[in-house]
Parts: structure tokens; C-alpha cells; sequence
């Protein structure tokens, strides 16, 4: 039983790691990693947001929808419960952190189309987790998310003062580091052995 | 199947979705109250009046940080480009301060040369401002003389620059989006005061013997207009006048003396 929370913490954090192994949630991964302080707010917002909502989800779904059998409505339903927590972590950052909340800017509400989130609750159901499994494969994903921001605002933060070729200002060079990045971390598939 | 189970089939996904939506917004609503942050009316206000541009120009994350140091009276009305003029003076009179230069601007070439002004060599090759000003400094005497290949007009995004007799000239088509005043190589398209009456037709900051040799309608630095000018707003500055606008009645005593016409007049 510990073994499969073990391999779901690793499998979250890095052989499945959201941005660098499936690609999903580029969009904030490439928006909001200019500063590291930034990238981590979002990354924080993420994971409050993805293991709650994989919570929810999984609550939803296996005690809603499934009796009803009507679980085609997974993804509608899925954002509605993303979509409020967003708004709830939206209000949450205006009132006690205004300059997160600047800083975050549009990125913020567009982690309810951030289709990692969406992702991982869908995961959750087609690989038939318990509600402690879905809880904690949510949780790491987030963590996984935020550990792959950071690396990335780290990154950036060394390459504005470093000497790059003109062309490859800003978003190329962006784009190659987040590669050479997911590059590494392809090192960690096969760890699960899967 | 019946016409009841039909009805059940489509009726139960939409009271579902229906009920989760209603659960978390009546959550979301006590927490919204919970959690309320006080927007100053005057804030909201000046937003909605503001260009909604979210473009970040201003040095503040987005339109509603801009609104804030506003109503804050930390920013200047001014350093927003994208609001229109009478929005920014109705702004101006929520917060009761003064719209003053509402940063309207005006684009001008300041140059009067084009075939006047002289060529130091022929320049044959690509035609492009940045590529013949590496060639010895551009094939004009004058190194603030403009060498119309029309770097300015290329990159115009509403084909409001005409290049007349080797010389860039700016037509009513103009946005003021300033894209040829980041553009030009040797920086003589001017961005001055959209109710400016009158500009300095020239860039060049030499003497007045030397600016004589190439060109007839640069400026000499003779210093008449400083004379002239009956409500001081114009200095001499390194051999060229600058005008200060906020000064400056548009008499046009200045364009009317100018020995050498570079001073020009706009209507």
C-alpha cells in the first residue's frame, strides 16, 4: 500500500511531472516564470488548486455521477468545481496578498483552463484511484508543477543577465531552456517501471 | 424507451450540474463576502474611463494597478498613451486634479532637408536608413539630414509617412503609435505636443557656417527666435532652439523671423 502512494509522490513530482513529461500546462509554465517569487505564487495557487479539485472531483464522481450513471458529464462538471476554486484562491490572494495578485495578473484565472488541472482530475478517474490516491496524485502533480516553474524561473532569472544572441532573446531561448529541461527529465521515466 | 425515460436521461445530467453549480456558488458568495476587498468607487470609475488596453506601458500591471496609483495620485494621466483625450479630461475631473498635457502627441520630421540638403557620396546599395548610415555615416552631408530610403515608412503600420523629394513627411493617416520614432536610425522623427503651433524643422547641433555648407534649411543657430519669441519659451541648446511647450502661445513670431525657415508652422 505505501509503495503505490511512493510511486504516486515520484510518479507526480517527476517521471509523470506535468509541464517537463506530458506537456500540459504550458501556458502559465511559460507566463509566470520570470520571477522566481511569482513562480512560486502560481505554483502554490496550482497545487492548493489541483489537490482540492481532485478531492472534489473524485468526491463528485464516484458519489454523484456513478450512481447516476452519468458519467459523461465528468469534464463539464470537473471544470464548474475547478473553475469555483480558482475564483475562491482568486479572492484569497486579492485580500491577503495584492501584489501576488498583481503580479499573477491574467495567469490567475486561466488555471481553470490550465488543462494540467483539468488533467490530473481526469487521470484520477481513469486510473481508478481511491479518494486518498486522487487527493495525494493531485497534491504532487501541483508540487511537480511548481518544482518545474521554479527550475524554469530560475533559469530565466540567470538568462536576462547573461549574453544572448539577439534573435534568440526573450521567448526562444525560453522555449530552448524549458526543452533542454524536459530533456532531463526524461532521465526519470522508466523509474516506476512502467 | 418512453417518452419519460427520455426526459429522466436528460433531465438528471442538468439537475446535477445545475445543484454542483448552485453549492459552490453559494459558497463562493459567502466567501466572496467573506473576503471582501473595498474597490474605491472613484477607482472603478477611472478603470472603466481608462483604454482597458492592459498593455503595461504605464509601468503598472495592468489597467486597474494604473487606476489605483491614480486615484493614489502616485501616476500621471499622461503616462497612459492609449486612453483617448476626453476620456483622460473626464478622468482628470473625478479626481479633481488638473488633465493638463493629456500626452496627445503630435509626430513631426524634424528635418527640413531631403534634395535641399546635400550628398556626401553616392550610396548604391541596399535600400535601408540603418544600413546606409553604416556605410560612413550615411550618404547625407548633414549627419542629422534624412536620407529618405524610408526606414520610418516601412515599419508604419497605417501608411501615414510619404517619402517626398528624399525626405520623410507625415500625412493625416498618422495613429501616433510612434513606431517610426523608435524606428529612425538617426532619431529626427520627433514626438512634441499634440497642440503644439510650431517645431524646429531641424536635428543638427552643429554651427551654423557648418550647416550653411549642406544645407539651406538647416538651422544656423542664429538665435533670432530666442530674440523673437515674446514669452521666452524657446532656449538655445547646443547650437539648436528647443521649445518649451508649455510655454509657447503659438504666435509664430519665431517661424515668422526664422532667417533660414526651420522653424516650421502646424495648424
Amino acid at each position: 500500500m505505501e509503495t503505490a502512494y511512493f510511486a504516486i509522490f515520484i510518479g507526480g513530482i517527476f517521471v509523470n511531472n506535468f509541464v517537463l513529461s506530458q506537456s500540459l500546462g504550458i501556458c502559465p509554465f511559460l507566463g509566470v516564470s520570470k520571477k522566481t517569487e511569482t513562480a512560486l505564487g502560481m505554483g502554490l495557487a496550482v497545487i492548493f488548486v489541483m489537490a482540492l479539485s481532485s478531492l472534489f472531483t473524485y468526491i463528485v464522481y464516484t458519489w454523484i455521477l456513478t450512481p447516476l450513471n452519468i458519467q459523461y458529464i465528468q469534464t463539464i462538471a470537473f471544470i464548474l468545481i475547478i473553475a469555483s476554486f480558482v475564483q475562491l484562491v482568486e479572492m484569497v490572494l486579492k485580500k491577503f496578498s495584492p501584489s501576488l495578485y498583481g503580479a499573477l495578473g491574467v495567469y490567475l484565472p486561466l488555471i481553470t483552463t490550465n488543462c494540467a488541472v483539468l488533467g490530473v482530475t481526469l487521470l484520477n478517474v481513469q486510473e481508478s484511484y481511491n479518494i486518498l490516491e486522487a487527493f495525494l496524485n493531485g497534491l504532487f502533480s501541483g508540487v511537480g508543477f511548481t518544482l518545474a516553474i521554479l527550475l524554469l524561473a530560475g533559469i530565466r532569472e540567470r538568462l536576462v543577465k547573461s549574453d544572448i544572441p539577439e534573435s534568440f532573446k526573450g521567448f526562444p531561448i525560453t522555449l530552448i531552456a524549458a526543452a533542454v529541461l524536459s530533456m532531463a527529465f526524461t532521465a526519470f521515466s522508466g523509474m516506476l517501471g512502467g | 424507451m418512453s417518452g419519460m425515460d427520455i426526459f429522466i436521461t436528460i433531465i438528471t445530467p442538468l439537475g446535477i450540474l445545475f445543484a454542483i453549480a448552485l453549492v459552490f456558488g453559494v459558497i463562493l458568495s459567502y466567501a466572496g463576502k467573506k473576503l471582501e476587498v473595498k474597490v474605491d468607487e472613484k477607482e472603478e470609475e477611472v478603470l472603466s474611463l481608462l483604454a482597458n488596453a492592459n498593455c503595461g506601458a504605464c509601468g503598472y500591471p495592468g489597467c486597474s494597478g494604473f487606476a489605483k496609483a491614480l486615484c493614489e495620485g502616485k501616476a500621471e494621466l499622461n503616462m497612459c498613451s492609449a486612453t483617448p483625450g476626453e476620456n483622460k479630461k473626464k478622468i482628470a475631473g473625478i479626481l479633481g486634479i488638473d488633465a493638463g498635457d493629456t500626452g496627445e502627441k503630435r509626430i513631426v520630421v524634424a528635418c527640413g532637408g531631403g534634395l535641399i540638403c546635400k550628398d556626401k557620396f553616392e550610396y548604391i546599395g541596399y535600400e535601408d536608413c540603418a544600413m546606409a548610415l553604416q556605410t560612413a555615416g550615411g550618404n547625407k552631408a548633414c549627419s542629422n539630414g534624412c536620407m529618405g530610403f524610408g526606414n520610418c515608412a516601412k515599419v508604419c503600420p497605417s501608411q501615414a509617412i510619404d517619402i517626398k523629394d528624399n525626405r520623410a513627411e507625415i500625412n493625416s493617416n498618422c495613429t501616433k503609435c510612434q513606431s517610426c520614432v523608435k524606428t529612425c536610425p538617426i532619431h529626427i522623427i520627433k514626438a512634441i505636443p499634440e497642440n503644439a503651433k510650431v517645431y524646429i524643422k531641424c536635428s543638427s547641433h552643429k554651427k551654423g557656417k557648418e550647416v550653411m555648407d549642406v544645407c539651406k534649411s538647416g538651422c544656423i543657430a542664429c538665435g533670432m527666435c530666442v530674440r523673437t519669441c515674446p514669452s521666452g519659451a524657446i532656449v538655445m541648446e547646443d547650437n539648436l532652439p528647443v521649445i518649451n511647450y508649455d510655454k509657447c502661445t503659438g504666435c509664430g513670431a519665431c517661424a515668422d523671423k526664422c532667417p533660414t525657415k526651420c522653424i516650421a508652422k502646424l495648424d
